[in-house]
């Protein structure tokens, strides 16, 4: 036999008499219990042959009737109601495909709108038969569906349905009725456009699917229509406006409010307006979409590659070198690559690689910490560990006692290469591997302007990628290190070491007073007045504790004196400790600012909706770039007068502590780090752009003159 | 056995009323910021407002007892069991019912005590919103749909009761429950891994 049937029993004209029945009940009473499996729907199987030929493969097709006014639903269901699954039972050698389906159609029942088909709706599966079958016998394909009905209520629904088929072979056998309702069907799904480029980025508002189409299709998007494939993605029910630019269309989507976290790619269907079709081969109502989400509407042209993002993570990490936080290790290696220009060219190469080697374990192990903070869903971000006062307090006490070790305080004659050793032996391998560790701590609030789009890059992939990208962070960052002692030669251009160096060391602990005084600020941003004045009395007593140490050293203090003066430094040591909690523990008021309100990615997307165009500095106390950005442009007369006169809407999102919704912007921007600046032209449909990260007046200026 | 509640009259009859214009309302929740204030009547016309509840954690879970979906925990004892596990914890649970009259899952006062006894239901109590203006604050859009509220009063959940978006019994078993996991974590200091997801069910039966 060759028709489908269903199994279940007992429906037909039920529908009209239930309803009659319950016509004469009581809106509150009790409701009605009826014992059809398939309440307002009907399922059957049917098959586009009348036979199986073994080994060719054919379609077969879950036939959906709903009652008027009743809605069966879409892969995605939409704001609710529930998809249709089949749960296939074959014979031995069979195998089924995917669903196949046909483009849906939106049902708006306002605030909400779900995706699904009224009426009678096919969903397709391609069946796989083995190559030997017995011929003239029978298969028998059978499955549970499952599907939901909705009108203004929603009903589960339940079908056995099966389907009966003998095998013959020799050319296929069609079945006229279905193959010609299966082909229909066939017509309805989403088509392949090869030559349509599909790209999307995130907004603050959502998402912008941005295509380029040939010139016929560019003039129909009147009522053109993006399904996403999957839930919390956009909102379904919101209007989907379209703007035409040139050779492209853009469509924003409004991000669901049940969205989280990254979205890497946009996949759905788009579906011409009614009665049209979009002019690809053979045309067709509804193309697949499958865009790839990225940074912005400035890297849309091209997304970054893997080897890409390689190149850009070397680069940005030979620039870590000249970021001013990097400079005191850096010249206090320098120096001690002088010393070692003494020993054999071997050692020094081991030296080099050993520092490269602690760059880029730093780096692996951030890259590592990152992905098991991001697995664990937290939501952080670069220059994270400079958002915890703790970390901060830790590093300013750390390069104030080092600076203090230089100026000789410490330890008399404590030789530079020692600086990096105070996490291994002295003048070993493991001192220069620590001074990479070292090198690597105080870069990381220096984003070089192409770390960004790499590290953006790098979070949204599978954990390998992210870990090389990091790799080459680290290789970028120690390559002139290692490069220097692969050839010694040029070592020998260096001074040669003498006097002059005891100056040097003692004039390189100004640097790093100046760096422990920018990490106190930072501190002070953080906690406030108290929380660093807490913090000054712990560097104090860290003072009182090296002078002790200095003054009474263990080689030449015996006895009582050495008790009294070693319980001394362990009191001091203790204070320092204790103030330190405290101070990291204080909380900075947050200081009312006129021109600038505090982000909030609600007040963006009402100013933006409301025309007014928008600025938002992503910036943060412990980011130098961003300082240096806003004391030289942003906070300027010229620049605040341009704002002015556009009546552009002033943003400032503080990241200087953890804060996860100006994470999830960044994020959003596919950024994870500091400083961001992101400009709204004005107007809901006008996608954003991203300034670049070194600013200046002309740029900011230029991109003002555009809105 | 699957059983169907047809409600047909109902629908006829709100087909009959003036509908009333719907609040073209954006939702006012976002997750982080303190959730919308409301004050609500139980099912014994004692008034809830959320201001009560500071210095406690409150789930708030949309309900409509004639919604497969709804049914699906019911009937299975999930959601009971979940209600006296945070209830014993202390944890605040309000169902709230925001159907509107004529609509599926509204009942009269004494009706839906009627209902929530039959069916075991453990909620501290089930306040009615029949004018849907606490749904609207919450965007509720589907019965299940949960949120979590911690003592301070900052919303830190709103979504899906768990990760298996089908009104089968069988599905219970082997799902994620998103409610029980972010009360877990929030309860022991954690940040919510998973702070919203897309609700699934019936649509809240709204006025119109």
């Amino acid at each position: 036999m060759s028709k489908g049937r269903a199994l279940r029993t007992g429906r037909g004209s039920g529908a009209a008499l239930t309803a009659a029945l319950l016509l004469s009940v009581p809106c509150t009473a009790p409701a009605q219990q009826a014992e059809d499996p398939s309440p307002h729907s009907d399922a059957t199987l049917v098959s586009e042959v009348r036979a199986v030929t073994p080994g060719r493969s054919f379609t077969v097709a879950l036939r959906l009737t709903m009652d008027p006014g009743w809605h069966s639903y879409w892969i995605n269901p939409g704001d609710a109601g529930g998809t249709t699954t089949l749960d296939w039972t074959l014979p031995q050698g069979f195998s089924a495909g995917e669903i196949q389906w046909p483009h849906p159609r939106r049902i708006e029942a306002p605030p909400l709108a779900s995706y699904g088909y009224d009426g009678q709706v096919l969903l397709l599966v391609d069946i796989e038969p083995p190559p030997q079958l017995e011929q003239g016998s029978t298969v028998r394909l059978a499955a549970r569906a499952d599907w939901v009905v909705c009108e203004e209520i929603c009903l589960p629904a339940t079908a056995d349905v099966e389907l009966e088929l003998p095998v013959r072979a020799g050319p296929p056998h069609p079945d006229t009725d279905w193959a010609t309702a299966i082909e229909r069907t066939r017509r309805l799904l989403p088509q392949p456009a090869p030559d349509w480029d599909f790209t999307a980025w995130r907004d603050a508002a959502g998402f912008v699917l941005e295509i380029e189409a040939p010139e016929a299709a560019l003039e129909r998007f009147d009522g053109a229509y993006f399904f996403a494939a999957r839930a919390s993605t956009i909102r379904h029910a919101a209007p989907q406006p379209v703007v035409r630019d040139g050779g492209r269309v853009r469509i924003s989507l409004p991000a669901s409010e049940y969205l989280h976290g990254a979205v890497e790619r946009l996949r759905g269907v788009l579906l011409a307006p009614p009665g049209a079709v979009w002019p690809v081969a053979g045309g067709s109502p509804a193309l697949a979409v499958d865009a790839p989400v990225t940074i912005g509407p400035v890297a849309a042209t091209g997304p970054v590659t893997f080897w890409v993002a390689l190149l850009f993570a070397l680069v940005g990490g030979l620039i870590l070198n000249l970021m001013p936080c990097v400079f005191p290790v850096l010249s206090i290696k320098v120096l001690g690559f002088v010393q070692q220009g003494g020993a054999s060219g071997a050692a020094v190469r081991a030296h080099g690689l050993a520092f490269a080697g602690g760059v880029i374990a730093s780096f692996l192990a951030l890259g590592a910490a990152l992905l098991v903070i991001r697995a664990g869903g937290t939501l952080v971000g670069w220059g994270f560990h400079l958002q915890s006062p703790a970390v901060v307090g830790v590093l300013a006490a750390l390069f104030f006692v080092l600076g203090l070790g230089l100026l000789g305080v410490l330890q008399p004659g404590t030789s530079l290469t020692r600086l990096g050793g105070i996490l291994g032996a002295p003048d070993g391998y493991g001192s220069s591997f620590a001074a990479g560790v070292l090198a690597t701590i105080v870069a990381t609030p220096c984003i070089a302007p192409l770390m960004g789009a790499a590290l953006g890059f790098a979070l949204t992939r599978p954990p390998l990628q992210t870990l090389f990208v990091f790799g080459a962070l680290g290789v970028g960052m120690s390559l002139p290190y290692a490069v220097l002692s692969a050839r010694p030669q040029l070592l020998s251009r260096l001074p040669r070491p003498g006097a002059w160096m005891e100056t040097v060391r003692q004039v390189l602990a100004f640097p790093l007073f100046a760096t422990s005084l920018w990490l106190l600020w930072v501190f002070g941003r953080q906690t406030g007045v108290d929380g660093v004045t807490y913090l000054l009395v712990a560097l104090l007593s860290l003072g009182v504790a090296a002078w002790v140490l200095w003054r009474w050293p263990s080689a030449s203090t015996h006895g009582r004196r050495y008790a009294v003066s070693r319980a001394a430094v362990a009191a001091a040591v203790t204070l320092a400790v204790v103030a330190g909690v405290r101070g990291a523990g204080s909380r900075a008021e947050a200081e009312p600012d006129e021109l600038w309100r505090a982000f909030s990615a609600a007040q963006v997307a009402a100013e933006t909706a409301a025309g007014r165009p928008v600025f938002i500095d992503f910036t943060a106390a412990w980011c130098l770039t961003c300082k240096v950005n806003e004391r030289v442009v942003l906070e300027t007369d010229e620049i605040l007068e341009a704002f002015e006169a556009r009546d552009v809407a002033l943003f400032k999102a503080d990241w200087t502590r953890q804060d996860a919704d100006i994470t999830r912007a960044l994020e959003a921007f596919g950024r994870t780090g500091v400083p961001l600046y992101v400009l709204y032209p004005g107007g809901p449909e006008r996608a954003p752009v991203l300034l670049p990260t070194i600013l200046t007046k002309e740029i900011l200026l230029t991109a003002l003159e555009d809105i | 056995m699957r059983r169907a509640r047809v409600s047909l009259v109902c629908l006829a009859a709100a087909g009959l009323l003036a509908a009333p214009a719907l609040r073209a309302q954006e939702a006012a929740w976002e997750i982080g910021q303190p959730a919308p204030e409301f004050t609500l009547p139980d099912t014994y016309g004692e008034e809830h407002a959320l201001t009560d509840y500071r210095g406690q954690w409150v789930v708030l879970e949309w309900l409509n007892y004639e919604c497969p979906y709804v049914r699906k925990h019911y009937n299975s004892g999930n959601m009971q069991s979940l209600q006296s596990a945070y209830g014993e914890k202390g944890v605040v649970w309000l169902a709230i019912v925001s159907s509107a009259p004529g609509k599926q899952g509204y009942h009269e006062p004494d009706e839906m005590n009627a209902l929530s006894q039959e069916k075991g239901s453990a909620a501290k109590a089930v306040l009615l919103d029949p004018a849907g203006n606490v749904g609207h604050l919450y965007g509720a859009q589907t019965t299940p749909q949960m949120i979590v509220i911690d003592p301070d009063g900052t919303l830190l959940y709103n979504g899906a009761i768990d990760d298996r978006p089908t009104a089968r019994l069988s599905d219970i078993e082997g799902a994620h429950n998103y409610l029980a996991a972010a009360l877990d974590e929030a309860m022991a200091g954690q940040e919510v891994s998973v702070p919203t997801s897309q609700p699934y069910g019936c649509s809240v039966k709204y006025a119109r």
